[in-house]
């Protein structure tokens, strides 16, 4: 792991506060894993058994409905954290993909070792509250506004929050992200002025 | 006729799922592994012979096919099974836990095993030869997602009265997994009785 890996990894856990020996112990804890583009790095009917920390690359989490198309639940890119929570926490086979849409660079942490980290690191426990506090609000949100905002103010409000490497990733993740059609999304955005 | 339309992505879940199931029969004590429910039935370890069997034509054609498919640089589309072989896919797949109806086994897909001699070790190496042999067919799945694949048939294991196209031979492999998953769950219901 180089310098600027290392750097997003401690910004990634910002409280934590290690001696230099803890802090090459937890370095060694993690390992970078590349994907090609395309790849699947987490299969449905497979157990999660890793966390990630992007460092570079788009991927798309999803599942199949019954035509058996995907349906896109979320984004991770550089700098978020990836993988397939549910899974990884419980231990159970996944129902979600996890794929590579660019090819892509992962920060990975077996999951023995995450425990470890909370086990030999109380602070972890803060960091853990805060996180998943983060992604349960993000949910809530991202529920609200399938729920209650038209395809045009879920295009708009998506768009403006969005980073930049999203926007160039094949528009049909974008619209199924964002439960719309590709046509309707190719045509919001040639209409729409952001 | 509705289509069949396939996709590697739920190709690979039903696989996992099928690994799930077999995984936890490893752990099965070797009496409820080897015990037949009639003496006209297969035991589950019988069952899982017949699928080692069976994938050992597809093995070879996959390994003989799939380095020369173009590569695409594009993301795999769904592809449009045909309907002579939606027919006989759609034979093997079970429906709703059900086998629609039993078919006589081809003499050259039975299992030939001498019960009496069985044991852990033997039912291991089955188990193992099982993962080896469907993990090859995952690769193939995988391999297929970036490749050219309405290129190249291969003749299907009944005979040449079936071609497949790449994903409907791996459609109908995993229809016939799913089939005998179905089998070996009534035969563990069976001795449950």
């Amino acid at each position: 792991m180089d310098k600027d890996d290392f750097l997003l990894l401690k910004i990634f856990f910002p409280n934590i506060q290690l001696s230099e020996e803890e802090q090459e112990r937890f370095k060694a804890l993690w390992s970078i894993k590349t994907f090609k583009q395309y790849d699947l790095i987490t299969e449905a009917g497979s157990i999660e058994r890793n966390f990630y920390i992007v460092l570079s690359g788009v991927q798309a989490i999803y599942v199949l409905n019954e035509k058996g198309e995907k349906v896109v639940l979320g984004f991770s890119y550089t700098g978020s954290p990836s993988g397939v929570f549910d899974s990884f926490v419980r231990g159970e086979p996944s129902k979600i993909f996890l794929e590579a849409l660019k090819p892509s660079k992962l920060l990975s942490i077996s999951k023995s070792d995450y425990l470890d980290l909370f086990q030999n690191h109380p602070s972890f426990f803060e960091w853990g509250h805060h996180f998943f506090q983060e992604v349960l609000f993000g949910r809530l949100s991202r529920e609200v506004e399938l729920l209650t905002l038209t395809a045009e103010q879920r295009y708009i409000s998506f768009m403006q929050r969005c980073p930049d490497e999203l926007k160039v990733i094949p528009q049909k993740y974008l619209a199924s992200y964002l439960n719309m059609k590709p046509e309707t999304f190719s045509r919001l955005r040639a209409s729409v002025t952001l | 006729m509705a289509k069949l339309i396939l996709t590697s992505e739920n190709q690979i879940h039903r696989l996992n799922t099928v690994f799930n199931t077999v995984e936890n029969l490893r752990g099965l004590p070797l009496d409820q592994l080897t015990k037949r429910i009639n003496p006209n039935a297969w035991s589950v370890l019988e069952v899982i012979i017949h699928l080692n069997i069976a994938y050992g034509h597809y093995h070879q054609k996959f390994d003989e096919i799939l380095p020369n498919l173009p590569n695409i640089d594009n993301e795999q589309t769904k592809f449009k099974c045909r309907t002579w072989q939606k027919f006989v896919i759609e034979g093997q797949r079970p429906k709703n836990n059900v086998r629609k109806w039993k078919m006589k086994t081809l003499k050259r897909f039975e299992p030939i095993i001498d019960m009496k001699k069985v044991n852990e070790l033997k039912v291991n190496e089955v188990f193992d030869k099982f993962f080896e042999l469907y993990g090859h067919l995952k690769n193939s799945i995988l391999t297929s997602r970036t490749k050219d694949v309405s290129k190249t048939k291969l003749p299907s294991a009944i005979g040449p009265v079936v071609n497949f196209y790449l994903p409907e031979s791996f459609e109908f492999l995993l229809c016939h997994l799913e089939r005998h998953m179905v089998q070996i769950s009534e035969i563990l219901d069976e001795l449950e009785k």
